[in-house]
């Protein structure tokens, strides 16, 4: 799961998957914008056949915190 | 869902690799398969930034600027718009404007719209956003305030195309709009004086009118889109309200295709001839081993599936699509189906070319393309054969293949859902398009039979009419400059809005050109414009359909050119031939009339000119020649 996530950021934020680590997030990504925010849970959603809640979205703004939210998700 | 991600990563460093090289069908061959393995919206962002990335292409990409003009945030539809237009060979330029600005990017003789100088302009406005009168704040209201709500949007519309129009030559999409999920009646809405769903299409009916006055502007069936899909899959209401993004993720690709469908038209990349293989595509079954009654073909499954796949390729004919086979079997048993299987609906009449043999197919399909005088980039090519169809896309990579997938009740929507055949107007011409090649095949055979050209000329009895561009003629003219490839000296594609923009004004000479033979009437087969360049009439475009080349109707309208050009009191003619891969058939045409040769231009584009002082060029004696006076400006 941890591979297929960081590539979906690097396809939508424009990085190098090996670069995708735990520091990543809205704030020190540059090109994470608000309309790459939805691309990349757009994205998601379609990877991993799930559907998130406006919540949820909101608080989807790193890699660990993406993760967790999904691992949850799957979880239930 | 893993495998999307790991099977994928060939395609992309194969996509990688070609896009680095410039290599374009191999690029798009990766793409492709990129998207079949995974629909994930992810693909869609790498593919539009690596296409973002590359410069050079071989062969090179023909551009297109589009502008989105939306009541929502639209932006998530670019990356599939890029891509697609990839697919189909264009290099997309993208310009939007801030969500909801359409009006103001419009009215703004200033806004970055016009200075983005779009090909193609995208209206794609919500219904709710524009009507709300129809929408959430239906109930309650009296018949005559809903009514003036629709005409003043109409209105609104009408002035907003004006306005776009006098300032810009695009071609204009203007979406239309898709009834609400929920009736604010509930059941009642279908069988009341007039629901909500019918209010919507009332409106739909008059924007179509709107549209089908404004010259290259274009309705999208939006409505019938969301209808294909289903609205409860259409929409994410979700995104509608919180992003402003109401269509579902997966759904964007779905409007991009369909804008996709009008851009290809716009460039003239429509596709004209299909080709079909014949056993497990026309029938069901192998024609060498069930025999002629044996195949399956007829009214209960799977025979009524290859059947109502005949139908749809019998319908394209009427659209102006030539059908062509490309089959391995033996001519015998295929004319015995021909003869004696009534449940065939296509019958032998019906298709332009047939290549039935033994050698492979990758031979067939050129041998297909010289005899209708098409190039391959305009033909389909459909077969259920796995291996035929990596073949033929592997030799001839401009052919757009179509391999049927395993059941054929699935084969007309394979055949119909990319609108390959879709066009932005359909002239009488095109439905009788199957038939003008059956009569150019026998003035072939005159040819044959005759001694010299001239004789061969004369035998045909051709009536020549040349006339000025009117309303009538618009689309076809518009359309000629789009499908000319061969005869043809410039190759600039014009849309109607463009034309019409000439039209209007006094100093060009626009002309059609009309050809009747014994054989019957080919319709509108030339184009010319033309407009003074100081003491000389400039040839801005001269082209003819390929079914007349070689019948000297050029030297009719050079005539017509050089009258033309006395009448204003100018001196000289002057020509230009821009050489491209297809118009070899029209390079000597300046030569072949006299015309000397002036300086070469760039990038091997050769000028020419003829003085008037010898006379010019000579009407030809062995046809008759009409030309329609007339004022060429339209009715506004």
């Amino acid at each position: 799961m941890e591979r297929r996530i960081k590539q979906i950021m690097a396809d939508v934020l424009d990085l190098n998957p090996k670069s995708v680590d735990d520091s990543t997030c809205q704030d020190r990504v540059a090109s994470w914008d608000s309309l790459n925010h939805i691309q990349l849970v757009l994205a998601l959603e379609q990877e991993f056949a799930v559907s998130f809640e406006v919540g949820e979205i909101e608080a989807m703004l790193s890699y660990p915190d993406i993760k967790h939210v999904l691992e949850r998700k799957l979880g239930e | 869902m893993t495998a999307s991600l790991e099977t994928g990563s060939d395609a992309r460093a194969a996509f990688l690799g070609a896009t680095q090289a410039g290599d374009t069908y191999h690029a798009m061959h990766a793409a492709r398969e990129l998207l079949r393995q995974g629909r994930g919206d992810h693909h869609l962002s790498f593919l539009r930034r690596e296409l973002d990335k590359a410069t050079t292409w071989s062969p090179p990409l023909v551009p297109l600027k589009v502008a989105l003009l939306s009541s929502f945030s639209i932006e998530f539809a670019e990356p599939a718009l890029v891509v697609h237009g990839f697919l189909n060979g264009l290099a997309m330029k993208i310009h939007r404007g801030g969500f909801g600005q359409f009006r103001q990017q419009i009215l703004d003789r200033a806004s970055q719209l016009y200075a983005f100088e779009p090909d193609v302009v995208i209206l794609a406005v919500e219904g709710a956003d524009w009507v709300p009168a129809l929408y959430h704040r239906f109930c309650g209201q009296a018949d005559a305030d809903v009514e003036a709500g629709v005409k003043q949007v109409c209105e609104e519309a009408h002035a907003l195309l004006q306005t776009l129009r006098g300032r810009s030559a695009a071609t204009v999409l203007l979406h239309n709009f898709a009834p609400p999920v929920r009736r604010q009646l509930g059941i009642l809405d279908g069988q009341a004086g007039r629901g909500q769903a019918q209010w919507v299409y009332h409106l739909n009916e008059s924007l179509a009118a709107v549209c089908r006055e404004a010259p290259g502007v274009y309705l999208v069936d939006y409505a019938g889109l969301v209808v294909r899909f289903g609205a409860e899959t259409w929409y994410d209401e979700r995104m509608r309200l919180y992003a402003r993004a109401p269509v579902a993720a997966d759904k964007w690709g779905h409007l991009a295709v369909e804008y996709m469908k009008y851009c290809r038209a716009v460039r003239g990349l429509t596709k004209k001839c299909v080709v079909v293989d014949l056993d497990n595509t026309l029938w069901g079954g192998v024609l060498g081993e069930d025999g002629p009654h044996g195949i399956r073909l007829g009214s209960e499954y799977p025979g009524s599936a290859y059947r109502a796949f005949q139908q749809e390729l019998l319908n394209l004919t009427r659209r102006g699509v030539l059908l062509a086979i490309a089959s391995k079997n033996n001519v015998a048993d295929v004319d015995e189906v021909f003869a004696q299987n009534t449940n065939m609906v296509l019958k032998r009449e019906h298709f332009s070319s047939l290549q039935i043999h033994w050698q492979p197919k990758t031979e067939s399909l050129p041998q297909i393309a010289r005899q209708l005088n098409i190039g391959l980039e305009h033909v389909v090519f459909i077969d259920d054969n796995p291996v035929e169809c990596e073949e033929v896309s592997r030799a001839l990579p401009m052919v757009k293949v179509i391999c049927l997938p395993q059941q054929p009740e699935r084969f007309v929507d394979a055949l119909l859902e990319d609108g390959l055949f879709d066009a932005l107007a359909l002239s009488a011409e095109d439905s009788r398009r199957g038939e003008l090649y059956r009569q150019r095949d026998q003035a072939e055979g005159l040819r044959a039979e005759s001694g010299s050209l001239e004789e061969f000329n004369r035998s045909l009895g051709m009536e020549v009419t040349i006339a000025p561009v009117t309303k009538a003629s618009l689309a076809r003219a518009a359309q000629l400059t789009q499908k000319t490839n061969q005869f043809n000296v410039t190759t600039v594609r014009y849309t109607e809005a463009e034309l019409v923009e000439r039209m209007r004004s006094a100093e060009w000479l626009l002309a059609t050109v009309g050809v009747r033979d014994r054989f019957g009437d080919n319709g509108i087969v030339g184009l010319l414009m033309a407009r003074p360049d100081r003491a000389a009439l400039d040839i801005d475009t001269l082209l003819l359909s390929c079914r007349v080349i070689g019948r000297s109707v050029e030297t009719a309208m050079l005539a017509f050119v050089c009258a033309q050009a006395g009448r204003r009191g100018l001196s000289e003619v002057r020509g230009r031939i821009v050489p491209t891969a297809k118009n070899v058939p029209v390079r000597e045409l300046f030569a072949q009339h006299g015309f000397t040769q002036a300086a070469n231009g760039d990038s091997g584009e050769t000028s020419w000119s003829l003085s008037l002082a010898g006379g010019g060029v000579t009407w030809p004696d062995w046809m008759r020649v009409t030309v329609v006076d007339g004022n060429a400006a339209p009715e506004a």
